[in-house]
């Protein structure tokens, strides 16, 4: 009896003892899941039904499309392999290149014309795709997926690094040129009633202005748009063994490949009857004509299109004045309730005048001294007169006719005095001495002349910015004001220490105390303007032996 | 005692509604701190973390010197908190963007409008002064640490290797010099005012007169405004306060709110609880006291009732027997007086 009891004891403590180190075990066992090295691609396609046919009960495929191009291109196969012909629609038929002769094309979808539902187009894909895998595997080549979590993966093995491409004017200028200035290569328009494409010429604009991101009635997408007709005019090109553009994703959207796209320098202007200088008009489509208020703006437009890449950076919904959408008195719907006034005026956005010229100065020779200034619509008044001139003496009226106004805006843009340089050296202190600093620090010595030479070539330098800053800043005291400031242009400015003093001033919660300034203001500067130097205090100011 | 189960429950329930009538009284309001207390306002763009701070702070509290030197900037690579010798410490953190400029960040007490230290602490070692400064005093202090737990800024320290007198160490928002009307340590030592000094509600206003004039410099949320009912240290940053290490899951609500409910039954509790079961054990053993009245007084009642009977039986008995003895004797009177007639006839 005894011994059983005992034999029961162990087997008990046996059983225990098993039971934790299983317990034990499972819970050393966890480990995180392994962090997968994420390839970044830019020619990721997802395979996704769910946008059509509803979620399916696996994960989307995440498809290298260049991949299979490369691999397409080493056996000499072309892009028939996977994508159908489809013959051209009834209203595209005579209208634009490719091969506007060609009934057909390319279509761009896999191995079919029509997404017809789950299971047939389910069908085409594993079909072909294993199909074609398989083929390679039996040949002994190197093969892709076969079984479904190969291509059915849960996170992803690939992370798209696809950029939005777009072809700016240096671009647009190769082209026209490869097309030799037949813009009806490209260029279309609708015929609603003839339910047609046409070219109407001098009415050329941006595909994007009727191309949308996404299909409508009438008009396909603009990424549906882009690779039917720019990707099968350089795979014809190719075909014909012609220089052509790229056939492959990343050719277009991959950033590193953007980059390599030829530059034309200096770029000749795009011909599209648009005025060299003009006014900014002011009076909306339906708006009468009155004195106008303000005095009109005299604006470059030559000189403006060489200071952005593409035409739509300004001219964003359509190649027409302003005006004809922004008026000055109603919002209009076709400007999507955007006044005139926001519209030139708007701070932050690259469509406006003041939003543009801001943006441009954050250029690092810019941004020392207009980091400081607080963003917006300046309050005074004589900066508006910078844009809104003062009509010349001599003109006596506002001219009647549109060439009139031309010449007056040409002769307006002339009489502008640009400023370029300071004060003569002589007159600038050559070294400013800062000895407010506590007790732990010697005196600062400030090269300030040097600092305002530096400046003032910055200012004067062979960068559109300081074409800007030629017709932007006042006065020889203006490039003073960037550390002289809230107070008028002049030559003997006031001192720091004449303003600023003890911090935390209840008067001026703003201002800060003078050490604060100063430090604030230098390494503001620095910081925007990217200098590197100083690292350490003692740079500026030498540490005081005790 | 003897307490039924049904009469166990009716009290429990009377206790229940009286300790929810309480809690009902208090009522959530909202402190927007004393008038005039003053605030830090700090910009962290405008912090260059050159530790000068933490040279000021350790200098006017007179804390022991550092291991490392101030002067030694590469303390920054590694994220510190606040110890039981340092008040505040600057954490470099790098920009998400593709230049991973740093960004300097500085710690101390947040000195909270209503703060949670304060509320956990049950000897009220902490105040909240008017000028803004949550201060602590060493003298009644338990050391039980609660007000390390309640913090959700983790901020008060503990004097581990002090063996007899271990003191909370925090932050004093240089409450002895503010009152003296001098800056706080670090806010003087601050060579870049990225420490601003001022009202609250001044400091407010700055901070907003910032984000309106520089939109692309900040980030549009003044930290501390009103995480956990506001505090008397306030923030702007470039970037996203989850980047710095700073808590945004917070709430607006004052720690002391989301306890003061359950915390003001306790003395609710504690001073009623001793009367209740004072009273219903009053109550049981005044019952057993009739109860047994009850008893003694049938028992007496039986007794003398018993007495009397008995008497009376008794009596009774002895009337009879009187009587009886009375009969007897007449009888015998009688029979002696027949046969005494008798005898004088037959004489």
């Amino acid at each position: 009896m005894e011994e059983v009891k005992s034999t029961l004891r162990w087997t008990a403590m046996l059983c225990t003892a098993v039971g934790l180190v299983i317990f034990a075990l499972s819970a050393e066992g966890y480990k995180a899941p392994e962090q997968k090295a994420e390839k970044d691609r830019a020619d990721i396609i997802l395979i996704d039904t769910s946008p059509v046919f509803g979620r399916g009960d696996k994960p989307p495929v995440a498809f290298p499309h260049d991949r299979h191009t490369e691999i397409m291109a080493e056996q000499k196969k072309d892009c028939f392999l996977c994508h159908l012909k489809e013959s051209k629609p009834q209203a595209v038929s005579a209208g634009p290149a490719p091969q506007p002769e060609s009934t057909e094309r390319m279509s761009l979808k896999f191995k079919r014309l029509k997404d017809t539902n789950l299971k047939e187009v389910r069908k085409i894909y594993h079909d072909n795709c294993i199909g074609c895998h398989m083929s390679m595997a039996e040949k002994g080549q190197e093969f892709g997926p076969i079984i479904c979590g190969e291509c059915h993966k849960e996170g992803a093995e690939y992370r798209s690094a696809r950029k939005p491409s777009g072809m700016d004017n240096s671009l647009h200028f190769r082209h026209t040129k490869a097309a030799q200035n037949k813009c009806e290569t490209c260029h279309h328009a609708y015929d609603d009633k003839a339910k047609k494409l046409f070219y109407a010429k001098g009415q050329e604009g941006t595909c994007r202005y009727c191309h949308q991101m996404k299909t409508e009635e009438n008009r396909i997408s603009m990424p549906l748009a882009s690779h039917m007709s720019c990707v099968e005019c350089h795979r014809l090109g190719k075909e014909k063994k012609l220089e052509a553009g790229p056939v492959t994703c990343s050719g277009c959207h991959d950033s590193k490949e953007q980059m390599k796209i030829k530059k034309i320098e200096p770029l000749p202007r795009m011909e599209r009857q648009q005025p060299d200088t003009v006014f900014v008009k002011t009076l909306g489509k339906d708006e009468k004509a009155e004195t106008p208020r303000m005095n009109p703006v005299p604006f470059d437009h030559k000189s403006h299109e060489g200071y952005n890449d593409t035409c739509r950076v300004c001219h964003h919904a359509s190649l027409s004045a302003c005006n004809s959408c922004h008026a000055l008195g109603k919002p209009l719907k076709d400007g999507n309730f955007v006044k005139l006034d926001r519209a030139m005026h708007q701070a932050g956005s690259q469509t406006s005048c003041i939003g543009c010229h801001q943006l441009k100065q954050q250029a690092k020779e810019c941004a020392g001294c207009h980091v400081f200034m607080p963003k917006g619509l300046m309050e005074q008044s004589d900066s508006c007169l910078k844009c809104h001139m003062k009509p010349l003496p001599d003109s006596a009226a506002f001219p009647k006719t549109a060439e009139g106004e031309k010449e007056l805006a040409k002769k307006l843009l002339q009489s502008r005095q640009p400023v370029k340089g300071t004060y003569p050296q002589g007159d600038i202190p050559e070294n400013v001495i800062m000895k407010d600093y506590a007790d732990q620090y010697e005196p600062a010595e400030f090269p300030h002349r040097k600092v305002v030479s530096s400046l003032v070539e910055k200012m004067n330098g062979a960068k559109k910015t300081s074409q800007l800053a030629a017709y932007f800043h006042n006065d020889l005291g203006t490039v003073c004001q960037g550390c002289h400031h809230y107070s008028p242009e002049s030559q003997k400015p006031p001192k720091c220490a004449n303003c600023h003093g003890r911090p935390f001033d209840e008067g001026n919660l703003m201002k800060p105390g003078i050490i604060g300034a100063y430090h604030q203001q230098c390494m503001g500067c620095h910081a925007a303007m990217e200098i590197k130097k100083p690292k350490e205090c003692v740079e500026c100011h030498k540490e005081k032996k005790k | 005692m003897s307490l039924s189960r049904r009469g166990f429950l009716a009290w429990m329930g009377a206790a229940g509604i009286t300790a929810l009538g309480s809690q009902a009284g208090a009522t959530p309001r909202h402190f927007k701190g004393y008038p005039q207390s003053l605030c830090v306002l700090h910009d962290i763009t405008l912090c260059i973390g050159c530790r000068s701070c933490e040279t000021g702070c350790n200098k006017v509290n007179e804390l022991p010197p550092p291991a490392v030197p101030f002067s030694d900037l590469s303390v920054l690579d590694k994220k510190r908190r606040t110890t039981a010798k340092t008040y505040t410490v600057v954490n470099k953190y790098l920009d998400s963007g593709q230049e991973k400029k740093p960004i300097f960040f500085k710690t101390q007490c947040n000195h909270c409008l209503e703060p949670a230290c304060a509320s956990a602490c049950f000897v009220r070692a902490f105040t909240k002064t008017k000028e803004g400064s949550v201060t602590y005093d060493a003298s009644v202090c338990v050391g039980c640490r609660y007000c390390m737990i309640a913090c959700p800024f983790e901020i008060p320290t503990y004097e581990y290797d002090e063996p007899l007198t271990p003191r909370i160490m925090k932050c004093t928002f240089c409450h002895p010099r503010v009152t003296k009307g001098l800056l706080p340590g670090c806010v003087e030592a601050c060579p870049t005012e990225a420490l601003s000094f001022g009202k609250r509600e001044d400091m407010l206003k700055l901070a907003r007169e910032r984000i309106n004039k520089y939109p692309g410099r900040y980030v549009d949320h003044i930290y501390g405004e009103h995480e956990m009912g506001g505090t008397n240290w306030l923030y702007l940053s470039g970037v996203p306060f989850r980047n710095l290490g700073m808590r945004e899951d917070l709430g607006t609500t004052p720690a002391p709110e989301l306890t003061s409910g359950a915390l003001a039954t306790v003395p609710m509790v504690a001073a009623l609880w001793p009367v209740l079961l004072t009273g219903i054990y009053a109550l049981s053993k005044r019952k057993e006291k009739l109860l047994s009245g009850d008893k003694q007084n049938a028992l007496a009642q039986a007794l003398a009732e018993a007495n009397a009977k008995s008497q009376a039986a008794l009596t009774a008995a002895m009337e009879k027997a009187k009587r009886e003895k009375e009969e007897a004797v007449q009888k015998a009177v009688k029979t002696a007086l027949e046969q005494s007639a008798k005898k004088t006839q037959e004489q």
